[in-house]
């Protein structure tokens, strides 16, 4: 490990070595490819979401939002603003809230035809062209982490100086352009898939499968949302999950979530 | 005018009214829809639940005529049937309406996930609709055959399989702490029989025929089962709600409390308890009153409104629960909230149904010889 040779600041009045720290996301894209390397049944994709950098900016949100191009209804990663204390010792705390992945997932029984199930990787996906749309899964997630499409816009029903202002053709255009969740171009036109199907956030299985780590990763401000393989002992994410200040949503229910949060 | 013309016009009305629902839900899919990703289950599922256990009731009682050959109910047992089939056919539609992507509902036969108590259902409720069809021929053409006896025989145990699964299919959701009773697949099959007694009280009632000698007699008995029922129902609500509000689970008593108090307090205390449960109880515990035609006709209809509000008093509030309390305040939009009131196009397509279920009703007494020739 090279050690720094740039003078010291002057609040630091240590005299041992300092060790330069790598970039968390570069760590993570090398933890990624190293993963990749790996046959897919061997990798155990999880998240860890550091609740004390969190300052909920709300960027991981609009980035799966952009991604994804979700329409209105439809939402992968909320950031839960909470309220703590009373005044004057008030914080308040942020909790994004992607789909847990559960390993004991409530959601997937219950769909009448195999259109959700979790995949080799561990990650729960929804097969757009089998489900049928009767939202069972929604009503047994724990965790509200399933939406509904219902086919809408953003801008649809924009008129006047507001449509000009939102440039809504143009706008229109973009919000129904192809997505590749799942790595499949997935055009929203008519009632075709994934118009009028449940939607989930699947950890951007189409980015990571190509290298890349999920937008939500990417777009965090404070380097809070940590993504990897559990599996690999050297990788951020396990180091973070054997930490004693580590919770996972609503452990009593059984679900198992591979979403982790520090405290 | 005759009530039935009467009837005859206003569900010809409701018919006219739930097309423009039809065709806003064909044209629209669900963007009119006023339930979102959080209340994700609205009116059309209430009505399901409500229209498949009277089907399931109707079923029940018809065994008493058609089975178990009991002397009152003679001649009972095909209109029964009829009822129960063509109230089944307005569930299977309200629920088909409210898939996401209709034209995939052949999936769940030939590619069914059997351990889903959804798919459950749909294979239970399509072999129910062929055997209350069977059932109904045998009983127009041969009432005395065996096969009738076969039928009837698999059907009581059919029907109290799919109305029980109703109740699995909210009971197994162990994320809904309002619907996660061991104990609700229990009570459907309770509710089943109540409001099917209330439907086949409405129909002999209403549009019984004058020259059925048993047919105050069947009045007088429907009223006092209906009025039975009516208190094991307001057994199994004391029950739910007394053990919910002790137990003092928030997410729970945040249900019941949008119930009792909430936003839908109104339906519950006046529709479902005063005017579907009380008002009836008083009226036909009444001899003189349980047996004229039209108290009786009329109190099962309000019996019926009552149990149709009581499905949808299962089915919302348990969803406007959030399952993360800060949810409520995260993200919001059009679709993202947790209150829910049904949309017009929602409302039309509902009345469409129900115009369309008397319709058939009213169709079927005139033109199917569903009373026996002595009554006819």
């Amino acid at each position: 490990m090279p050690v720094l040779t740039e003078p010291r600041p002057a609040f630091i009045v240590s005299n041992a070595p300092l060790i330069p720290q790598q970039d968390v996301l570069l760590r993570m894209q090398d933890d990624l490819k190293r993963a990749l390397q790996k046959p897919v049944n061997q990798r155990r994709w999880v998240m860890v979401i550091d609740l004390r950098k969190c300052v909920g900016c709300h960027a991981c949100t609009i980035a799966c939002v952009a991604e994804n191009k979700l329409p209105p209804g439809v939402v992968y990663r909320p950031v839960l603003e909470e309220e703590i204390g009373t005044y004057p010792n008030v914080t308040r705390r942020f909790v994004p809230r992607p789909c847990m992945q559960c390993d004991n997932p409530p959601c997937t029984p219950v769909c009448p035809v195999h259109a959700t199930y979790k995949n080799a990787q561990g990650v729960v996906e929804v097969n757009y062209d089998q489900c049928i749309g009767c939202r069972y899964c929604i009503t047994a997630c724990p965790y509200a982490a399933r939406t509904f499409d219902f086919g809408g816009t953003y801008v649809q029903g924009t008129t006047g100086s507001e449509a000009f202002l939102l440039g809504a053709p143009k706008a229109e255009a973009m919000e129904r352009a192809a997505n590749y969740e799942y790595s499949k171009a997935w055009e929203r036109k008519g009632d075709e898939s994934p118009i009028g199907n449940v939607r989930k956030c699947h950890f951007c299985l189409h980015r990571v499968n190509e290298g890349m780590l999920p937008s939500c990763v990417t777009t965090c401000i404070g380097r809070a949302t940590l993504f990897g393989d559990a599996n690999d002992p050297d990788s951020v994410v396990a180091d973070w999950i054997a930490s004693p200040n580590v919770m996972r949503l609503k452990e009593e229910l059984g679900t198992e979530p591979r979403v982790y949060y520090l405290l | 005018m005759t009530l039935k013309k009467i009837v005859y016009i206003l569900a010809a009305l409701a018919l006219i009214v739930g097309v423009w629902g039809f065709y806003d839900r064909f044209a629209n899919g669900h963007q009119n829809a006023a339930y979102g990703s959080y209340v994700v289950w609205g009116l059309w599922v209430a009505m399901y639940l409500f229209f498949a256990g009277v089907a399931a009731g109707s079923f029940m009682l018809a065994t008493l005529d058609l089975l178990f050959h009991i002397e009152i109910f003679k001649g009972t047992g095909r209109t029964a049937l009829w009822i129960g089939l063509i109230s089944l056919g307005g569930g299977l539609l309200s629920i088909w309406l409210d898939l996401g992507q209709l034209w995939r509902i052949w999936k769940v036969y030939l590619q069914g996930n059997l351990g889903s108590v959804m798919a459950q259902m749909v294979w239970g409720y399509t072999l129910f609709g062929l055997l209350l069809v069977a059932s109904l021929y045998f009983a127009i053409r041969d009432p005395q055959s065996k096969m009738l006896r076969v039928l009837m025989i698999i059907g009581l145990l059919l029907s109290l399989f799919v109305s029980g699964a109703v109740g699995a299919l909210l009971g197994v959701e162990a994320s809904r702490l309002f619907w996660h009773v061991g104990l609700l697949p229990v009570q459907f099959p309770v509710f089943s029989l109540a409001s099917g007694t209330a439907a086949l009280l409405a129909a002999i009632g209403l549009f019984g025929s004058d020259k059925d000698p048993h047919r105050a007699q069947q009045l007088w008995v429907l009223a006092i089962a209906t009025v039975v029922l009516a208190f094991v129902k307001l057994y199994f609500l004391w029950a739910d709600f007394s053990q919910s509000i002790y137990g003092n689970v928030p997410q729970n008593v945040q249900a019941v409390n949008a119930v009792l108090f909430g936003p839908y307090a109104w339906a519950f205390w006046g529709l479902q308890i005063l005017l579907g449960t009380l008002i009836p109880i008083v009226v036909l515990v009444q001899p003189r009153l349980a047996k004229h035609n039209s108290w009786a006709g009329w109190m099962g209809v309000l019996v019926l409104v009552g149990f149709a509000v009581a499905r949808a008093n299962i089915v919302f509030p348990a969803l406007t629960v959030p399952e993360l309390e800060a949810l409520i305040h995260a993200f919001t939009g059009p679709r993202l909230q947790f209150e829910y009131f049904p949309s017009l196009m929602e409302w039309s397509v509902t009345i469409g149904i129900v115009g369309l279920v008397v319709l058939a009703f009213l169709v079927g007494t005139d033109r199917l010889p569903l009373q026996s020739q002595e009554v006819a």
